[in-house]
């Protein structure tokens, strides 16, 4: 999993430029003399260790997580393992909603305490005075012993801190809510509108909430009848995608506007939700001055806040984030291709497609390895291979683990020398072969063949013959000569000109494209639209082809 | 499913001078600890140290005050190989924490009343450390470095000012630590006596 | 115990589990091994930390005895040089009391790393040189990297990369990546008679 052992990634097809440009069709020379580089910008997005792929039966193809489509499958708090049904994600937003805090200073946990009155410490303990336990509460912070008492919040139930919290300023004073305005305005109609330095971000909001509800209800408006003003016109993707099929040009056209374009009124005061902001900074300028520069909240600690605060005793309890469970779909065929268990604690899957039982696995490693293996209590540890020396022979064995239960036959096909600017000379020495079945172990061993097992080390790696081979598995040797990194030292091509600008990052990497492409025979899943034919059972051909690139070490700047 | 029982436990390296100790009479130290050294090592009323820490005294005395706590794996006086190392042992008020695998370096270093220093954390020689401070897991303390009164120090070295004002909620339930640990580490000290 | 007739580093017991010799184990009657795991030397377990039995039988009759499991490991667990593993602990009730630390299946923890959780889920790598404070729950499925803090009391859910100082979650873990935990192909390579590490 990390870049110093040699690695494999595989490119997905979705960043192909060919399939995406439709009417496009490149005369068949052009396609395949067009190699990979792996160094170019562009490759970078497309190229994904094999743990990250997923692959479409229908579609047959590879998909990475950039082109399959996501859709939710529960919403939980990644805290107390609740799942929130999406219903209450609409109205009560993205964050847990029960006693989930996470500490502004540290983000860490926070947890909820009882702030218990001093005791004697010298009493033995059976002799403890008793605590008690209906005192008040706050939230501590277990790794930076942050408290919630520092910005003067207590609570008085350890449950339903969410509650409780959205009641209480910073200080202790209780904060203005919707409700509380409305009753102030029931009883006393003539009252002017609360002055904006009162009026905070929670209450502002609910007010611009209210007003454009009722602006929306009022002009009527509408998208394809679905109202708008309660909100729920805006949620669920199937909406969205209605929605934005207006703007892509789709859909009816004549029916955009519907009834009279009526004009909004904006919010003029604190009632609808506008708050003028304060230009006068005097009083926050004067606590900086007695404060300090620790009395400021930092970046990051500013960042997690959901309202722009600026100093340590404005910051407050950050609720999680609730995180998802999400299902795969492929972009082209819409099948799922990936589906977690809708149950939070389990880890299961419904439907898992992954690449990993389609495609052979395939790993290198040197053939003759110059570090040491590790002693036996020191293992695990990853070795660091010396680097390459530049124009000398190496040679690294590559081995296709076959998931499949029928045979394939894998052809790889690699550039003579790869792309960049320095570009070392690479040779397959077995450039086609066949991988037998993943079949059981069992099945093997009553099958009675002599299957050839390991050859001797004795014998140097030919060309055209396997390595090595096992029930799944076949070992092929690839040899690598690694350019010089002397940048005095290019050789001349053509009429281009020499780029003699210093080592860029990661040039040193010996990269090398590889196309592999395997062909296997399955048994067709044939529709059962009518009954089963003789015809329908007859064995296809089917064939898979990408790119993949073969990390293989540095190159040592002689 | 259970493990057999191990009949010995592998054997501890007891070599180097054994240290004048000074102990309590209330005192639980197990008998796998390891004291070393050649200067004198005190320790106080109530204090528990776990099995398999080592309190060395060759670069200068260790005294621990009353009802602390020593974990496992804990290297209290360890010799400073840094230039500017201090004179001296290393000391320790009373209530101190000190969790398992951290490294007191010797040299005039001192621990005030009440405070934890965490899992895996690292005091230089000649720091200096008041009183109800908190040291995380896996922080380092330079050499000489003093810590006011009620520091917490976390992250990767960042400072901040704790303001819980209960530093006798700390000290009780340090208290209760120790009620419960007696009962559990047969304790012998006789013999390091 | 059966020992086989050479003396190798580690005590293989029947259950497949293989002890190395130079490892300390304390109060070994209340840790609980699974069965194939690798416990490598200098490894450190705290079984006499363990919870003490404080409720009477109600009855004159017969209590049952109370479960003393200090330390709970599953099968193919590996634990490498100088871990520690320490129960969490806490007041409760008024007394501070002991909670077992259960550690499931394919759970790999680095060099050097301390352990003082409540639980431990399934297939959980944990790299070297991190601190598991007391009462944390880790999932399935999960990934610590190196250095890592785990704050007291933290949920890590399952599927996640967990890094830094206090520890947060950094990424996702790919679908695919089940098999990234398997270590019975690790379990293999140590022992007594050591197989090579697999090609």
């Amino acid at each position: 999993m990390s870049l110093s052992t040699p690695y494999t990634y595989i490119q997905c097809p979705c960043s192909d430029q060919t399939v995406l440009s439709s009417g496009n069709a490149l005369s068949d020379p052009e396609e395949d003399e067009r190699t990979f580089d792996p160094k170019a910008p562009r490759s970078n997005y497309s190229l994904y260790p094999l743990e990250y792929l997923l692959y479409c039966e229908d579609c047959q193809q590879i998909r990475c997580p950039r082109c399959v489509t996501e859709e939710s499958v529960t919403y939980y708090c990644p805290n107390c393992l609740f799942e929130v049904p999406s219903s209450n994600l609409r109205s009560e937003g993205n964050r847990c909603t029960r006693s989930c805090y996470q500490c502004p200073v540290c983000i860490g946990p926070l947890q909820v305490g009882a702030i218990q009155p001093t005791t004697d410490a010298n009493l033995l303990p059976t002799q403890y005075q008793t605590n008690p336990t209906g005192g008040p509460y706050a939230l501590f912070c277990q790794y930076c012993n942050w408290t919630s008492t520092e910005i003067g919040i207590e609570f008085d139930r350890p449950s339903g801190i969410y509650n409780q919290l959205s009641k209480i300023n910073n200080g202790g004073k209780p904060k203005l809510t919707l409700r509380d305005v409305k009753d102030r305005r029931k009883d006393n109609p003539d009252e002017p509108p609360v002055p904006d330095d009162q009026v905070d971000a929670d209450l502002q909001f609910a007010h611009l909430k209210a007003f454009y509800q009722s602006r929306l209800s009022e002009t009527n408006t509408s998208i394809r009848g679905l109202p708008l003003h309660d909100g729920l016109g805006f949620s669920s993707p199937a909406a969205l995608t209605r929605i934005m099929s207006l703007y892509t040009g789709r859909g009816h056209q004549g029916r955009l506007q519907q009834g009279p374009a009526d004009i909004m009124r904006e919010a003029l005061g604190t009632n609808d939700g506008l708050k003028i902001a304060n230009l006068d900074e005097s009083k926050e300028i004067k606590k900086l001055i007695n404060g300090g520069w620790d009395a400021t909240a930092s970046l990051e600690q500013r960042k997690e806040q959901t309202e722009p605060i600026r100093f340590e005793d404005q910051l407050r309890p950050i609720a999680y984030l609730l995180r998802s469970k999400r299902s795969k779909r492929c972009p082209a065929c819409r099948h799922i291709i990936s589906k977690p268990e809708a149950k939070v604690t389990s880890t299961r899957f419904k439907i898992r497609l992954f690449a990993k039982s389609y495609i052979p696995t395939i790993t290198i490693r040197p053939l003759n390895p110059t570090a040491t293996p590790a002693p036996v209590t020191y293992r695990p540890m990853v070795q660091e291979e010396a680097p390459l020396k530049p124009h000398q022979p190496y040679h690294f064995v590559v081995t296709f683990k076959n998931p499949l239960f029928d045979n394939i036959k894998v052809t790889l096909a690699s550039p003579n020398a790869t792309p960049g600017r320095f570009s070392s000379r690479v040779t397959v020495l077995c450039p086609q072969f066949e991988v037998d079945a993943n079949t059981d172990m069992w099945d093997d061993a009553l099958k009675d063949d002599e299957k050839d097992r390991s050859r001797k080390a004795d014998e140097g790696p030919e060309v055209g013959k396997i390595w090595e081979k096992g029930r799944n598995w076949v070992s092929i040797v690839l040899e690598v000569i690694p350019a010089s990194l002397r940048i005095d030292q290019q050789p001349k091509k053509g009429n281009e000109k020499i780029d003699t600008s210093p080592l860029k990052s990661g040039e040193d990497i010996l990269e090398i494209p590889m196309f592999v492409r395997m062909e296997w025979e399955a048994d067709t899943q044939a529709d059962m639209d009518g009954p089963a034919s003789k015809d329908k059972e007859a064995r296809e051909k089917r064939e898979l082809a990408y790119w993949c690139v073969l990390g293989v070490g540095r190159i040592s700047q002689e | 499913m259970s493990s057999k029982r191990h009949s010995v436990l592998p054997a501890v390296d007891r070599s180097g001078p054994k240290p004048p100790v000074n102990f309590s009479t209330s005192l639980t130290i197990s008998d796998n600890a390891v004291l070393q050294g050649t200067h004198s090592i005190t320790m106080q009323a109530e204090t528990v140290v776990h099995p398999r820490s080592r309190i060395e005294s060759s670069v200068g005395s260790v005294l621990v005050g009353r009802r602390c706590i020593i974990q496992e794996r804990v290297h209290l006086g360890a010799p400073s190989d840094n230039q500017d190392k201090g004179t001296g042992g290393v000391s320790l008020g009373d209530y101190v924490l000190i969790e398992a695998g951290s490294i007191i370096e010797a040299g005039g270093t001192e621990i005030g009343e009440g405070s934890i220093i965490q899992v895996g954390s690292k005091i230089g020689s000649g720091a200096k450390i008041g009183k109800n401070c908190t040291v995380s897991h896996l922080s380092v303390i330079a050499n000489g470095d003093v810590l006011p009164d009620n520091t917490v120090v976390y992250s990767n070295g960042t400072r901040r000012t704790d303001k819980r004002g209960t530093p006798e909620l700390r000290k009780l339930s340090i208290v209760k630590q120790i009620a419960m640990l007696r009962k559990m580490i047969p304790s012998n000290p006789d013999k390091f006596r | 115990m059966s020992r086989r007739p050479a003396k190798g580093d580690y005590i293989e017991t029947d259950t497949g589990n293989k002890v190395s010799r130079k490892a300390v184990l304390v109060g070994t009657q209340n840790i609980m091994l699974g069965g194939k795991t690798v416990i490598q030397p200098e490894v450190m377990i705290r079984g006499d930390l363990v919870r003490t039995a404080q409720a009477q039988p109600p009855s004159g009759g017969s209590a049952a005895p109370p479960n003393t499991t200090a330390v709970a490991i599953g099968r193919y667990c590996f634990l490498a040089r100088t871990v520690l593993l320490r129960p969490p602990g806490r007041i409760y009730k008024g007394v501070f009391t002991y909670m077992p630390l259960r550690i499931g299946d394919h759970v790999f923890i680095g060099q050097g790393t301390v352990v003082q959780a409540a639980s431990i889920g399934n297939h959980v790598y944990i790299g070297k040189g991190c601190v598991i404070n007391e009462f944390a729950i880790i999932k399935d499925y999960v990934k610590v990297l190196d250095g890592t803090i785990v704050p007291a009391n933290m949920v890590i859910p399952s599927f996640s990369i967990v890094a830094g100082k206090p520890g947060r979650v950094v990424g996702e873990l790919p679908d695919g990546a089940h098999d990234e935990f398997e270590l019975r192909d690790l379990y293999k390579t140590v022992g007594n008679n050591p197989q090579p590490a697999a090609a």
